[in-house]
């Protein structure tokens, strides 16, 4: 289990936390759980209830979507520093995607209960926080974009289909 | 100026679930997704084929109508060919394998602009995979089909295989792979196959030479004699190479599969030769079989020569092993598409022998009547009734040796 230190530490180097003052970032460590997933576990599936985002800590998780029978379409790849599960803690949405762990891997939980208290007490840090997430979002928005491309052209060169030609 | 880059393949990341603990993650390319596919034509009651009758010499067309939309396309021979392959049991890679032999020639682009047009003609679905894995797939819940799943996928992965090979083979042929290929070198194997099948004849008539030779160490004996089957397996994949040089065509793709899932195998790329004429298409074909005939030979005159010992029974057993080989690769009445029968598919013009054969069978089973026989139905006919009589005198050939061997 790492400390309140260790933690603010390694939040430093996390892009979400780069705008927050060095002097608020153990707090916000303190407002963070800890916990482990083994490699394979899942953390929760799409439509899941949740309230909770995360930060990866060490490891790599793989977001996924159910297609058919036991198989996903796999979304993306995070690693550490990179956070999921905003869309719980903020909109209390069900998860829109599954999340597996592809090693052994450890995260940071802040809930919703959390974020509120540090919103109060620490107004400041909690702004360039809420700024660095809405540059998250801008850049998720880009690479849903890039996948929507890139499944669409999957589709048309593993159907031969030649929409130049198709009328 | 900028030079147009060549846009890469798209390749899709599926993650594929085994249970709550444990899943795997797989890049499937779309070029992979395409090969692989068998377009599936409607139900038989859902179209109509007519032949149209051309005033211009040498040109044959036909009208495919689509019953339930009326509507109506005009498919050109080859297109019909292809559209009669197109049952959903044979992928676009056999399909363009089965019209290079059929035509000689093969347009890149007349499978994929056939398939456009039938599918806005709402003539034809795509299915991805084998008819095996979809019947797996359906039975996943239980646990002994899951297994078998899970394996059939862990052997198909194990797959290696180089496609920069041409330059090896070139080189093999310089430094003595020619030989092979001359005049003497066919006289030596017939003299030498005349040699072993005199010797084998006494071999077989000595059959406790095996369990005198092999004593007490039978299972060792069966992983010897197959540990030199497997290396043959891959000397003629390499002589299929080398034939290929020889005419001058171009080495593709050479590696090991695990065949079917369950058969680990050696395997050449050798569809260049397709470009060569017919003579080049047998050859290929007989030179790799040919290992098998002169290494069997060469087994059993050491086996005769040999005293009593596990060497003789190794070498008498290696032998067997080696011409039976040689007689199944060759034999293309087995049901099975090895050297003999693409020889013989090419030499009858009629690629999808095997696949029509058996087609037309089952339909006589599902109480489809004979019909008026001509020499189409005479020849899937024959090929069942040989290749179904062949599987049963081998079974009990084998059978046989092994009560000889034995008592």
């Amino acid at each position: 289990m790492s400390t309140a230190t260790e933690i603010a530490e390694f939040l430093a180097t996390a892009p979400l936390f780069q705008n927050v003052a060095s002097a608020n970032l153990e707090a916000f460590a303190r407002r963070l759980r800890e916990i482990t997933l083994r490699r394979g576990e899942v953390l929760f599936r799409q439509d899941d209830a949740g309230e909770e985002m995360f930060v990866i800590h060490q490891g790599t998780m793989v977001v996924s979507k159910p297609i058919t029978g036991n198989v996903e379409q796999v979304l993306a790849r995070i690693g550490p520093g990179e956070c999921f599960g905003e869309m719980g803690l903020f909109a209390h949405s069900p998860r829109s995607a599954t999340l597996s762990a592809e090693t052994e891997t450890t995260l940071l939980v802040l809930d919703s209960d959390n974020l509120h208290r540090l919103t109060e007490t620490n107004p400041e840090a909690a702004a360039a926080f809420f700024h660095a997430l809405v540059l998250v979002f801008i850049e998720r928005l880009r690479e849903s974009g890039n996948l929507v491309a890139e499944v669409t052209r999957w589709g048309l060169e593993a159907t031969g289909l030649d929409v130049e030609k198709t009328r | 100026m900028n030079q147009p880059v060549a846009p890469r393949r798209a390749k899709l990341e599926l993650l594929v679930r085994r249970d709550d603990q444990a899943f795997e993650v797989r890049e499937i390319p779309s070029a992979l997704a395409y090969l692989g596919s068998r377009p599936q034509r409607v139900t038989d009651e859902a179209y109509e084929l007519a032949h149209l009758e051309s005033r211009v010499a040498g040109q044959r067309n036909w009208i495919l109508k689509n019953r339930d939309t009326d509507r109506f396309l005009l498919l050109s021979d080859p297109e019909r060919f292809l559209w009669e392959q197109m049952d959903g049991s044979i992928s676009l890679e056999e399909m363009a394998t089965a019209y290079v032999l059929t035509y000689g020639e093969f347009d890149f682009e007349i499978i994929p602009n056939l398939i456009r047009k039938l599918q806005r003609a709402q003539l034809l679905t795509m299915t991805p995979t084998s008819r095996l894995r979809r019947v797996l797939a359906r039975n996943r819940r239980r646990p002994a089909v899951k297994a078998i799943e899970s394996v059939l996928v862990l052997l198909e992965r194990a797959t290696v295989s180089s496609r920069r090979v041409h330059p090896i083979f070139v080189r093999l042929y310089r430094w003595g792979g020619w030989l092979i290929f001359t005049p003497a070198a066919v006289v030596v194997a017939l003299l030498l196959a005349v040699a072993g099948l005199v010797a084998g004849a006494t071999v077989i008539k000595n059959a406790d030479i095996f369990a005198a030779g092999f004593g007490e160490h039978p299972v060792a004996a069966v992983l010897a004699v197959k540990l030199l089957f497997f290396a043959t397996v891959a000397a003629h994949q390499i002589v299929h190479g080398l034939a290929l040089i020889h005419y001058g065509r171009r080495v593709r793709e050479f590696g090991f599969t695990v065949l079917h899932g369950f058969i680990p195998t050696f395997y050449v790329d050798v569809t260049d030769v397709f470009m060569a004429p017919r003579r080049a298409r047998v050859v290929t074909a007989v030179s790799g079989a040919a290992v098998h005939l002169v290494l069997g030979s060469l087994c059993f005159l050491l086996a005769v020569r040999s005293p009593q010992s596990f060497t003789q029974a190794f070498a008498a057993a290696s032998g067997m092993v080696q011409w039976q080989a040689f007689v199944l690769a060759l034999y293309p009445f087995c049901f099975m598409e090895m050297d003999g029968y693409h020889v013989l598919v090419d030499l009858l013009g009629v690629p999808t022998l095997k696949h029509d054969a058996v087609a037309y069978i089952r339909s006589l089973f599902r109480g489809g009547g004979l019909g008026r026989m001509n020499r189409e139905k005479a020849m899937w006919l024959g090929y069942v009734a040989l290749s179904t009589a062949s599987i049963g005198a081998f079974i009990a050939f084998n059978v046989w040796l092994v009560f000889k061997a034995v008592s």
